[in-house]
């Protein structure tokens, strides 16, 4: 019978063109808009490591005296000063800890034809790889010892081996990192999260950094950040050691729980070091307070999506449901102009049920074919964004969720549009249509 | 006008049609006047004077990674050689580049202890005396920087005076005072000997857009930005000369983030500019379908009042008479929807106000939105009512 | 009143060309009921409309109370129609839209005629044809009979010196016929000139003059003053 309905509805559909085309056309507008906005946030609402998202946790000292404000809503700090992020790294009750900051370097080998050029690092600690899930392709992530001795060793992606020696197998092999030569003990494969959830303090979609090394390298080599600083006292600061000890909040930091009690004990290890500290004249506050954040809820506080993003898809559904009211206009003309056929057929037997489901086929016919033009508009707009944003390669596009969502929601307001219509041919009574007039 | 009176008990019965339009004018009303005041606010935030002489100037980024040069020397050759370059006026190393979302902020306050005193948070962003000059700014109260100010290599002292914006003046000391009052910032003390009205700090899109302090501060650091003013006309040409100059002057650094001023300030609105590319599309395209859904049902009321047309001219209306009595119709409809949009707009304007950062919809914006679909409506709507002016009265007497 | 003259009307699409009516001659004197008959695509209809002003004819002279109609234009020919014509239509006719009073209404409107002057003329004809008390009405909710007594109340808002009625019973039962009828009667005896074209002969018979249309011309049995375009209709009709 659908298959029928099918054959009827596309029969019904060439024989009227025009108000065919102009349905298509609107439906796909409509999709076209909606489509555009909704992948890009979809994509930047999307969990970019869905697996463990609610194992992996953002660490928030609350580290501010009483008095002082900060930008969060909460108030607490987005990121730790070096002391405590060393004490939680180093006296961790948990294996899967990281502790980080971004950094960036001019990276060149030893050949005469090696022009420098910057990239930006990340200096962390060893288990960076294992909480992020990056895999190895060729050797593995520095050892404890040389951590501990601030070997002068880096993990490079199997990109920037490419780049510098034309292959990935390069372990053993050196690379400048500014003026130190830094041993190649690890290559990764390409690691690049559509957020960089692990860290949104620039931009969360810029590219994921390609070069990593120790965590230790701060104090050795006193790497700087590039990322963000930020202070919330005046200290007098006259040398990188005093940088150091200060109260700027700069490195990120996160760990695995594999369980709530992990978590529980976790957050009392941390209690328990800001109740010591606060002894040592730090934490001048009430009411201690950390944070811990999943994934989703990371990216949530630190409002990855933006306000533009989330109204224009508002605007978007507004938009569709303009192009619904307007098909619902076309198809009530449609159907009315057809009536005496749904007549004729009443009159040969066809319940109203039949007349209502067969106008419905044809409704869901039009909007799988307008999800068609939608989609291929819907292309053409995340193009332009893609051309209008940097850093949106990975966002404005449209992944096979969204291509599965874009006749659903076409078909859905088609629907929506054609349910009235063809509840007033399907009620007409046979006879009306049988007579002259 | 006296035709109003049955159009609306027409429109009362055959209420289908009537609806599906006031619907769309509605909305489309609602959401355009809503887009459009979201654009507006966009470009005059990206028209803002900055201050800056955003055509003439050239930020550029050296990383020096070899720890033998020089680097205050080499900082000298290098400004030295790149003066001698044609086009160029002045050229110096500063701590940040205005407009490009990266550089230092600091609480400025009233008193060494910021919880005691007023204080403000603020961009700051130093160089030598020739910072004001270079950046085309221009002290709008107080004095510039002179070549005595300059504290070089910031080891030794903080430098000891300032000139800030009006926007910290007025935040610290009240609308109009300032000039001669010392701010702070934590135990570095510094007398305001200027203000500057129209400035700009690092992250114009942000809460501090109009805050920043300015101090004659050189250094030398091996992640050191420069800025260069050029003629406005020979910036392209120095522009691809930097680079290879500053290399041939010497190797262990990157030369990197060669960008004219005014680009630097586009890439900060480039989010502003895809909203508005969007916001547009969206505009434009709903201004189709509305237009098409008004054209569609008024054919469609036409071609179901083919016989009623007929008999009306039979009984003697004009072709002028149909003509305006669609015209008219069309008029009622639209007028309708448009008041609900009004509503509709004032309403989802205070909505996206209250959950986003929108500014408040602009009376303007509505009141352009609705002349505009007034106009559209009416052209929508010739061509049917054209077309039902010119159906035969004989159609009265066709029995089908 | 009507005076139409060798009236030739030529029906022409990209395919066909159809000779509607041909060397068409009539005269209806004022006051005059007459009957036009005649088999289906005889070109009752297209007199019809040539008549009424509906449709412009492609040659002869056509003059209307006096007035050539073959020197007006579009607008001229509706204030005419408005003016003089009233038509009652075979399917009524009447605008779903609007009630009773609205529709009686329309033709007045047309006029110009003040809201006042208007609101009387249409109680007075409601009054006519007895459905006073019913002008909020709409037409759906009527009878046949009942919306046909509406329509000519419509026909006869604006005074008509002329009434043009098609098929007026067509679409009513015998005893509902006859009371439009009886009310066409009444009209004719105050004095309004009436054209009806019906195909029914018990009709026809009613009235005291009736015409025949065959094939595009007139065989009038009554009154007819030109014998020989008759004779040789009828010779037509019969196949000599």
């Amino acid at each position: 019978m659908l298959l029928h309905y099918c054959d009827l509805a596309w029969r019904n559909i060439k024989q009227t063109p025009f108000v065919s085309m102009l349905m298509i056309i609107a439906i796909g507008i409509g999709i076209g808009v909606t489509m555009t906005t909704l992948s890009v946030y979809h994509m930047m609402s999307a969990d970019p490591i869905a697996h463990k998202s609610d194992k992996l946790h953002a660490v928030q000292l609350q580290v501010l005296d009483d008095g002082y404000t900060w930008r969060t809503e909460d108030d607490v700090p987005l990121q730790l000063t070096y002391p405590d992020a060393k004490y939680l790294l180093e006296n961790s009750p948990l294996e899967k800890r990281v502790a980080m900051v971004k950094s960036g370097a001019a990276v060149h080998i030893d050949r005469p034809d090696s022009v420098p050029f910057i990239q930006s690092l990340r200096v962390t600690s060893r288990h960076f790889f294992e909480l992020f899930d990056v895999p190895f392709l060729h050797g593995n992530v520095w050892s404890e010892s040389q951590s501990e001795q601030a070997a002068l060793v880096a993990v490079i992606s199997e990109d920037l081996a490419n780049t510098l020696f034309g292959k990935t197998d390069v372990l053993g092999e050196s690379i400048y990192l500014g003026e130190r030569l830094h041993e190649v003990v690890g290559v990764t494969k390409t690691f690049q999260p559509t957020v960089k959830f692990y860290d949104v303090n620039n931009d969360p979609f810029e590219a994921s950094e390609q070069v990593f090394v120790p965590f230790t390298h701060i104090e050795a080599y006193k790497v700087p950040s590039w990322g963000n600083t930020n202070g919330w006292k005046s200290e007098d600061i006259d040398s990188f050691e005093d940088f150091l000890n200060s109260e700027n909040v700069w490195l990120q930091f996160w760990v695995e729980f594999d369980s709530e009690s992990q978590k529980r004990m976790y957050g009392q290890f941390v209690m328990d070091y800001m109740t010591e500290q606060q002894k040592l004249g730090r934490f001048n506050r009430k009411a201690l307070d950390y944070n811990l954040k999943t994934v989703p809820q990371w990216l949530e506080y630190n409002h990855v999506v933006s306000s533009d993003n989330k109204i224009l898809v508002g605007l978007s559904f507004m938009f569709l449901a303009v192009c619904v009211a307007n098909i619902l206009g076309l198809l009530l003309a449609k159907f009315m102009k057809r009536a005496p056929d749904a007549g004729v057929r009443r009159a040969l037997g066809a319940s109203k049920t039949q007349i209502f489901s067969q106008h419905l086929v044809e409704v869901a016919l039009l909007g799988l074919l307008g999800s068609i033009v939608g989609v291929l508009l819907a292309q053409v707009g995340l193009a332009g964004i893609r051309g209008t944003m940097s850093g949106y390669d990975l966002i404005a596009i449209m992944d096979w969720k969204m291509l599965l969502v874009a006749p659903v929601i076409s078909i859905l307001a088609c629907l929506i549009a054609g349910l009235f219509p063809a509840w007033v041919v399907c009620k007409t009574s046979p006879a009306t249509h049988l007579k002259v007039q | 006008m006296s035709e109003i009176k049955p159009i609306l008990s027409a429109l009362k019965r055959s209420k289908t049609g009537a609806i599906l339009l006031v619907l769309q004018i509605a909305i489309t009303l609602a959401l355009v006047s809503n887009a459009m005041s979201i654009v507006f606010d966009r470009l005059e935030k990206m028209n803002q004077q900055t201050g800056y002489d955003e055509q003439s100037i050239i930020s550029y980024l050296v990383v020096t990674y070899d720890k033998r040069i020089d680097k205050a020397k080499q900082f000298d050759e290098d400004i030295q050689k790149l003066k001698d370059l044609p086009g160029v006026i002045e050229a110096l190393a500063v701590s940040s580049v205005p407009l490009t979302r990266s550089g230092g902020a600091w609480a400025l306050s009233t008193d060494p202890d910021e919880l005691k005193g007023k204080s403000v948070d603020s961009g700051y962003l130093y160089g030598n005396h020739t910072l004001i000059g270079a950046l085309g700014l221009e002290v709008t109260e107080g004095r510039n920087f002179t070549e005595n100010d300059v504290v070089y290599d910031r080891k030794k002292e903080y430098p000891t005076v300032a000139i800030v914006s009006r926007a910290v003046a007025n935040a610290l000391f009240g609308e109009g005072k300032g000039l001669n009052e010392t701010i702070y910032s934590g135990n570095n003390a510094a007398k305001v000997i200027g203000i500057i009205d129209t400035i700009k700090s690092q992250w114009p899109k942000s809460n501090i857009a109009d805050n920043l302090v300015l101090l004659p501060l050189q250094d030398s650091t091996a992640y050191q930005k420069f800025v260069v003013k050029t003629t406005e006309h020979q910036r392209a040409e120095v522009m691809n000369k930097i680079e290879p100059l500053l290399l041939e002057l010497s190797r262990g650094r990157v030369v990197m983030d060669v960008k004219a001023l005014d680009k630097s300030k586009a890439d900060t609105y480039a989010s502003d500019r895809l909203m508005i590319k969007m916001l547009i599309s969206i505009v434009v395209f709903l201004g189709v379908i509305t237009a098409l859904g008004i054209f569609g049902l008024t054919h469609f009321n036409i071609s179901k009042r083919t016989k009623q047309i007929g008999t009306r001219r039979a009984l003697g209306a004009r072709k002028s008479t149909i003509f305006k009595h669609f015209l008219l119709e069309n008029m009622v409809v639209t007028s309708l929807g448009m008041l609900i949009g009004v509503i509709g707009a004032l309403l989802l304007g205070r909505k996206l106000m209250g959950i986003y950062d929108v500014p408040p919809l602009e009376n303007m914006s509505i009141l352009l939105t609705a002349i505009a679909m007034i106009v559209m409506s009416l052209i929508a709507v010739l061509l049917p009512a054209q077309r039902a002016a010119n159906i035969s009265p004989s159609v009265a007497t066709r029995s089908i | 009143m009507l005076h139409m003259q060798n009236i030739g009307k030529l029906y022409q699409t990209e395919m066909v060309q159809t000779q509607a009516l041909r060397e068409f001659n009539l005269t209806v004197e004022e006051g005059e009921f007459i009957a036009v008959t005649g088999p289906s695509g005889s070109g009752k209809t297209t007199f019809l409309n040539i008549a009424g002003l509906l449709e412009p004819y492609s040659s002869g002279q056509y003059t209307l109370d006096g007035i050539d109609i073959g020197k007006l234009n579009d607008n001229q020919r509706s204030d005419l129609r408005n003016q003089k014509i009233g038509f009652i239509f075979q399917g009524f006719n009447l605008i779903p839209d609007l009630d009773l009073f609205e529709n009686i209404e329309v033709p007045l409107r047309y006029r110009g005629i003040k809201a006042k002057e208007r609101k009387k003329r249409v109680e007075q004809c409601l009054e006519q044809v007895g459905l006073a008390g019913r002008a909020r009405h709409l037409p759906q909710q009527l009878s046949g009979g009942q919306q046909q007594r509406v329509a000519i109340a419509r026909a006869l808002a604006g005074e008509p010196r002329f009434l043009l009625a098609d098929e007026p019973t067509g679409n009513l039962d015998s005893l509902m016929a006859r009371q439009v009828m009886t009310l066409l009667e009444e009209l004719n005896q105050s004095g309004t000139t009436i054209v009806m074209v019906t195909h029914d002969q018990e009709l026809a018979r009613r009235t005291p003059r009736n015409i025949q249309i065959v094939d595009g011309q007139v065989a009038d049995f009554t009154l007819y003053q030109g014998g020989h375009v008759a004779r040789e209709a009828i010779n037509k009709t019969v196949g000599a």
